[in-house]
């Protein structure tokens, strides 16, 4: 960094100015607006302002019964919907106690799975758009499609699936499902080479994220931040491995990890975890046993016992955890929503205190934000 | 006379390689063809339009491909998720940025009245982007497909040229 | 399986006519007038040995959750002064923040202020639990300790008015700037 006195003699000046990001800003991947104070090109103090599309989810989680909220959980974080509908039927299933027969629970894995690989893609297309190359962005939207055309033909949308049900899922996969996520499986492993050789080994990439925005071990445990954003700065903590959950005991599977804590190694994490996914879809998909897909005996008017019940999965994004608190009766008395976003940006002001505004820039996108999953 | 004669031999003529028309259909027609969307993705319908402006749907086919960041070069305003009373300053300041002509597509649930968000007791969410100002077309859906985005652009030309210039889908 | 009626040691005796003979079957239960305690259909369940208690080395009164039924391993209700000494020994312990919320039992006139841990590098949750008066809401920030809490107490603040003493920074963050009500309080009407 320039050093103050080395501007002031040369006759610049030595104020800072406020310089507002957003809430309208291509880069911000959703409306958020972050008050910088800049010294020339120099970012002094980023400080997020969110609360742009607070769309009182946890209100409504108390205004709900527990099976009028499922529509609420897809659009938290719209690109991991999956997930985030099995953390809430998760809870409730495990404060009733509910048996989800297997074939559900596998169902369940390979939809999640199949989602995080088309969430990973929007991350790495609108990544790939802040840092100012569009092209990636069509190669990522056209795979995505493919998944979007098996997931809307089990579940009847293409964005925000409302899938799960408390006790299990709604509706039973059937052979063109499971051929087209085969064949998906077979042509995206030879896509992902691409992307490594088109993108990934690129020299303008590497110099634009290679030793960006170092985020420590200890920040991330200081800020709660997990996903990507811990795996990449050397903590192997994925909640499949550490709490697990649904089937996924059950699969084998690596959690990339990687040391070297800049934004190189949060992309890299995000690309082996697509890898990693179609591994596990694929197990899945050869294990995949017969049987019902809704657990017997859900009753129709659904009462929690009261206390509190917490479920944890990892979305795309991270730790997504449900607490609910009950009190008995049909609808929740309290529905708390740990969001992963909003561990990840907290810790933005202070990893991104003396970077360049481009720099910065590049370490929001590696922290891979859905605005709506920080504001709810 | 003579001079009259003159000129309708010269309009026979000339006839192959002139065309009159009016001068606001001609530019409704190139403004139609040429619509400018702000990037203006608030939530989760955001993504079906990048899906929109991706390779498969390809909304480049009826020139609207060009998302703009600032507000003084775009002339179409697509309003892609829920308008919250803390963003309705910005969105407002927006659409008095854009220059005229300038027309406004509501898309998806929330924007046309709140979508799934509104209950009693609501404290958070605009219900409807037309209680800020006119909205030419409204696009229902939560999200609606990306096809349904190109429709409503579709039925956008038709209200700035009068016709409609391609087929309508007709469901079988 | 054959009820046996258990033979209290020293009883009084019984009125059997005759004693026993030892070629009498021995399952015949002895008759007595005295009222015979209840047979036993089986022997009770042992009890459910109690969840482990992974932090019973702390001194703070923690218990072992069944980790099955509520999700989460250990939890702790504490008094509002010790909410920053239970985060400093979790933050030794190497413990993550998860969230900070909170619940509003209007009914019981007080707010309980909850605080999540999760540890990133082995399964414990911990679950910290803290009741604050409702008309009086107050309690000591933890954002020293984990700077993470900043947010989480912001947010809790915006939703309940609970006042964290010592935050540098209690202003809205989800709400309004000029936001003045708390919407998930039991009382709020829009």
């Amino acid at each position: 960094m320039i050093s103050k006195e080395a501007i002031i003699s040369n006759g610049a000046p030595s104020e800072t100015f406020v310089l507002n990001l957003g809430p309208q800003h291509p880069a911000t991947h959703g409306v958020l607006r972050v008050k910088m104070t800049m010294d020339g090109e120099y970012i002094v103090r980023a400080e997020p302002v969110c609360g742009y599309i607070h769309r009182m989810q946890e209100k409504m989680g108390e205004n709900r019964t527990y099976a009028q909220f499922l529509p609420n959980t897809s659009r938290i974080d719209y690109l991991s919907a999956m997930t985030y509908t099995h953390g809430f039927v998760g809870a409730v299933e495990r404060a009733l106690k509910l048996q989800v027969p297997p074939r559900a629970e596998y169902i369940r894995v390979i939809t999640s799975e199949l989602n995080r690989i088309s969430s990973h893609l929007v991350w790495w297309g609108a990544f790939l758009l802040d840092l100012g190359g569009f092209t990636p962005l069509l190669y990522a939207f056209d795979d995505r499609e493919k998944i979007l055309d098996l997931l809307e033909g089990i579940t009847g949308s293409r964005l925000t699936y409302s899938y799960f049900r408390i006790g299990g899922i709604y509706n039973d996969v059937d052979d063109s499902f499971i051929k087209g996520t085969r064949a998906f499986v077979t042509q995206m492993r030879p896509r992902l080479k691409m992307y490594r050789s088109l993108v990934t080994d690129n020299i303008i990439l590497r110099k634009r994220l290679i030793n960006i925005g170092p985020i420590s071990k200890e920040m991330c445990r200081k800020y709660g931040a997990t996903g990507p954003v811990i795996r990449g700065s050397g903590v192997p903590y994925d909640v499949r491995r550490v709490e697990p959950y649904s089937a996924y005991s059950e699969f084998d599977f690596l959690i990339p990890t990687f040391e070297e804590t800049d934004s190189m190694a949060r992309y890299m994490v995000r690309m082996e975890e697509m890898a990693q996914s179609l591994r596990i879809i694929e197990q899945a998909l050869d294990k995949l046993p017969a049987g019902p897909v809704m657990a017997e005996k859900v009753p129709r008017v659904l009462k929690l016992p009261a206390g509190d019940y917490c479920y944890a999965v990892e979305a795309a994004r991270g730790r997504f955890a449900v607490r609910i608190v009950s009190d008995g009766k049909e609808i929740p008395y309290r529905v708390k929503l740990r969001t992963p976003s909003l561990s990840n940006l907290s810790l933005f002001e202070e990893a991104s205190a003396g970077m360049l505004l481009p720099d910065a820039l590049a370490l929001m996108g590696s922290l891979d934000l859905v605005i709506p999953d920080i504001d709810r | 006379m003579e001079a009259q004669e003159d000129n309708s031999q010269l309009l026979k003529d000339c006839a192959p390689y002139v065309k009159f028309a009016k001068l606001d259909e001609l530019l409704a027609l190139g403004r139609a063809n040429s619509l400018w969307p702000l990037t203006f993705g608030l939530a989760c319908c955001a993504i079906e339009m990048m899906a929109a402006g991706a390779s498969r749907f390809d909304i480049s086919r009826f020139g609207a491909e060009v998302f703009r960041p600032s507000p003084r070069q775009a002339d179409l305003m697509i309003v892609a998720g829920t308008v919250n009373k803390k963003m309705a300053a910005a969105v407002k300041t927006l659409y008095d940025q854009m220059p005229e002509p300038k027309w406004v597509i509501a898309m998806g649930n929330c924007a046309i009245s709140g979508g799934p968000f509104v209950f009693p007791g609501q404290y958070a969410v605009v219900e409807g982007v037309d209680k800020l100002f006119p909205v030419d077309v409204f696009i229902p859906g939560c999200p609606p497909r990306p096809e349904a985005l190109i429709e409503g652009l579709l039925k956008l030309e038709e209200k700035l040229t009068g016709k409609r210039r391609w087929p309508t889908v007709k469901p079988e | 399986m054959n009820p046996t009626v258990p033979q209290l040691p020293n009883s009084a005796p019984q009125p059997a006519p005759t004693p026993a003979p030892a070629a009498a079957a021995p399952a015949k239960p002895a008759v007595s007038t005295a009222p015979q305690p209840p047979a036993p259909s089986r022997p009770p369940p042992p009890p459910a040995p109690p969840p482990p208690n992974p932090l019973a080395h702390l001194s703070f009164p923690f218990n072992g959750v069944d980790y099955a039924a509520k999700g989460y391993h250990c939890e702790a209700t504490v008094s509002p002064d010790q909410v920053v000494a239970v985060a400093e020994v979790l933050d030794k312990e190497g413990l993550s923040l998860d969230t900070i919320t909170g619940v509003d039992w209007m009914a019981e006139g007080q707010m309980e202020v909850v605080y999540d841990y999760f540890h990133p590098a082995k399964a414990l949750r911990v679950v910290v639990r803290t009741r604050i008066p409702r008309d009086n809401p107050e309690i000591a920030s933890i954002h020293k300790v984990f700077p993470g809490a900043n947010w989480h107490e912001r947010e809790t603040h915006d939703f309940f008015g609970i006042r964290f003493l010592g935050h540098p920074n209690l202003t809205p963050f989800l709400l309004p700037e000029d936001a003045d009500f708390h919407p998930l309080r039991k009382d709020y009407a829009a």
